[in-house]
């Protein structure tokens, strides 16, 4: 099905492993206006298909892989693609978004994305290139950890004149091939980590794919194009967020930043505070280990750390494997968190699922309530520990579970510290409150992403009251539909840091960054009104790049209002999917650690206010007190022809 | 003016700049000990995050026995 719009290919392919069977399907232009692509492209074809009775590991469930229409366009940072299927973490829609070479690599061959369902007889990998599906016998790689995957892949892709032929791939490890209910899926030593993509992957025994091609993706008007992506990486790299911060020592320079805000998560969130915090600290990654760092293809920030472990140079920790695995288990020995986050890659296994499944074992062992052996701060055999996840082995088998699943077996269900089964980012939420909503209400379960990342203006970048629930909820609203948009087309979320304007940033002590602080949370109503009547934003805001660079690449009409409702969409549409499988108001919560206990004994209000906030996230997105959308809500966003009953 | 020799932590990319992480220096005033990061312009000092003894403090913040401070570079996005 061709497509009148650039930045897309215009061809979607249906992959049915237990037949074999490679058809189009089909995604009119209509769709693409409507569902963009990435994330809400994903929902949207899972909309079409699932009707609250499938479970994870079934034929009935589908693994979408899709790009955006931004993936290739040359703009900055924007090679993502995204996987959304069936969590078999939460039993609700994941997606989890990627940025290796795999999404790039796919519209080389033509493709916007891949539906694939069904289950392969035995272990196979999938070669794309052009318009030719190949499926392999993937015997001898089933087994192998992740980088040594694609090494075999490569091998196999060699061409006779000795070169291996330029492709992006995705691979799942043992972890996938054991269905651990958080393994991941690893492009290059990117990972499309959360939701446990991997596990379905593994399911389905498809071990690999890879894509390759000659195709180029049309971008409607080239030059403007051009000068403008020019211009926009000009201000990324200005920018103290995206061209000083995140590059000089990735996201690994928050450690010590939430430990001054009190919200670096330390024991299993019991406190927000970690007395060595220094040792696994950005500062101490870049004096001492970092050795260069690196991007994603056609990004400028290139946040990621490169490091050695074993004698090779590899991906570094983010922040949030650098915490859970650090302060969250009172480990201060920043050399194993460096390895094992490397181990944890090579197994192909979510870092902040499987650490915080790790805490949570550590606690219930020391409350009596599971004798596991594992204990806080001795670490000594951890790396085992996680082979045994990886392999389903002994204790490893219940690891592989999650948290969720453990609490409700040994109990201890207010320091399993999960969201609709899923585990919670390192951000400790008792002095990040709108974060910490944005962590009950997220479609995938405990995202700080998916929830709207409030802690950027909580803390993080600008500094407003933290724990008032005062104007969270609109905000909360407002970013999650603005991440929401950016990940559907293609491009990475941390772009949208430098929405910030610059002297908000650099000058934290001016008056002017000190009044922003002050009146924003007394500004949900005017957000409220935005978000309502997004229609009013018909311009493009000029710190804000990507709605002109989206309208130059696809010819669509896209200001800034129409951006934040396309979001909106995206949003609503996996929260009506997520509804058939019995998500409500009831499944928005967090753990009675966060929301009944103060993380300050002295100060009452350093819990998530969580009921309080919620009332007016659902007024503000226009759903009704069971937290489900409107019949006016879901006409005003297009949506009704994805309610149904459940089947 | 009384000096006092007051503990002084860097963090975040200021850090990187200073090449030093902690040091001590004697300043009477926070004014003043703006003046001796090392490889950091007062222009530069003045728009760090400052704490001393792990609180926010005004401008003109004078230093008593024992104070602790830390200077840290705006951090953000994860
Ligand atoms: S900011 Fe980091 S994660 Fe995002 S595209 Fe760039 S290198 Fe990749």
């Amino acid at each position: 099905m061709a497509t009148n719009y650039g930045g897309y290919m215009g061809k979607v392919l249906r992959i049915n492993l237990s037949t074999k069977e490679v058809s189009e399907y089909p995604f009119s232009d209509e769709e693409r206006k409507l569902y963009i692509g990435g994330k809400t492209m994903a929902a949207k074809i899972l909309s079409d298909h699932l009707t609250g009775n499938e479970k994870a590991f079934s034929e009935d469930n589908l693994l979408v892989i899709t790009t955006g229409p931004m993936t290739g366009s040359g703009a900055p940072s924007s090679s993502r693609f995204n996987i959304s299927t069936l969590s078999p973490l939460t039993g609700y829609i994941t997606s989890s978004n990627c940025g290796g070479n795999f999404g790039y690599y796919l519209k080389k061959a033509g493709l916007d994305a891949l539906v694939i369902s069904g289950k392969c007889e035995n272990p196979t990998w999938i070669e794309i290139q052009n318009d030719t599906v190949l499926f392999h016998e993937a015997d001898d790689l089933w087994g192998l950890k992740t980088s040594e995957t694609q090494e075999k892949l490569d091998e196999k892709l060699t061409m006779k004149n000795g070169r291996v032929r330029k492709n992006g791939k995705i691979c799942i490890g043992p972890a996938g091939e054991n269905q651990v209910l958080y393994a991941s899926i690893i492009s290059n030593e990117r990972v499309s980590g959360r939701g446990g993509t991997g596990a379905v992957m593994g399911w389905m025994k498809l071990k690999a794919v890879c894509a390759s091609g000659n195709k180029e993706v049309k971008v409607i008007e080239k030059e403007k194009m051009v000068k403008h992506t020019q211009k926009w990486f000009k201000y990324l790299r200005k920018h103290p967020l995206t061209g000083n911060q995140l590059p000089k020592m990735g996201t690994a320079g928050l450690v010590s930043a939430m430990q001054m805000k009190s919200i670096l998560s330390t024991k299993n969130y019991q406190y927000g505070q970690y007395d060595k915090f220094e040792d696994i600290s950005g500062e101490k990654l870049a004096e001492e280990y970092n050795i260069v760092n690196k991007g994603c293809l056609t990004c400028p920030i290139r946040c990621a750390r490169t490091v050695e472990v074993n004698g090779k140079q590899v991906k570094g920790p983010e922040l949030e494997t650098l915490v859970l695995l650090g302060s969250g288990i009172l480990n201060n020995d920043l050399k194993s968190i460096l390895r094992w986050n490397y181990e944890l890659d090579e197994l192909g296994m979510d870092t902040i699922s499987c650490a915080n499944t790790l805490s949570y074992a550590m606690e219930a062992n020391e409350k009596g309530l599971w004798d596991n052996g594992l204990v806080f701060s001795e670490i000594d055999d951890i790396s085992k520990v996680f082979e045994d996840i990886a392999y389903a082995r002994g204790i490893g088998a219940e690891l592989a579970l999650g948290s969720k699943r453990l609490a409700e077996k040994y109990g201890g269900k207010e320091f399993a510290i999960n969201a609709k089964g899923m585990e919670l980012a390192a951000y400790e939420p008792r002095k990040t409150v709108g974060l910490g909503l944005g962590y009950a209400v997220s479609n995938r379960g405990g995202c700080h992403l998916n929830g709207g990342y409030l802690v950027i203006l909580e803390g993080l970048g600008l500094s407003i009251d933290p724990t008032t629930p005062r104007g969270k909820a609109d905000l909360t609203m407002m970013f999650q539909d603005l991440m929401e948009m950016i990940s559907a087309t293609g491009q990475c979320l941390f772009t949208s840091y430098a929405f910030f304007p610059s002297p908000l940033m650099n000058h934290p002590n001016s008056w002017y960054t000190k009044l922003v602080n002050k009146i924003l949370p007394y500004c949900g109503g005017v957000v409220r009104f935005i978000n309502k009547f997004p229609e009013i934003a018909f311009f493009h805001l000029p710190v804000f790049h990507h709605t002109k660079a989206f309208e130059l690449v696809t010819g669509m009409k896209m200001p800034f209002g129409n951006y934040l409702r396309a979001g909106e969409r995206g949003y609503n549409l996996e929260r009506i999917v997520n509804a058939r499988f019995g998500v409500d108001e009831s499944k928005d919560s967090l753990p009675k650690r966060l929301t009944d206990v103060p993380q300050d004994p002295n100060k009452p209000e350093t819990k998530v206010p969580l009921e309080t906030m919620k009332k007016v996230y659902y007024k503000a997105r226009g759903w009704d007190e069971k937290g489900l959308p409107t019949k006016k809500t879901i006409e005003r966003l297009k949506l009704d022809g994805d309610v149904r009953d459940k089947g | 003016m009384v000096m006092y020799v007051i503990k002084v932590s860097l963090y975040g990319v200021i850090r990187l700049q200073a090449g030093i992480s902690h040091f001590e220096s004697t300043a009477s005033t926070l004014s003043e000990l703006k003046e001796k990061i090392p490889n950091v312009s007062r222009k530069e000092a003045d728009d760090l995050i400052v704490l001393v003894n792990g609180t926010a403090v005004k401008k003109k913040y004078k230093f008593k026995d024992g104070d602790e401070v830390v200077f840290m570079s705006p951090a953000g996005g994860g």
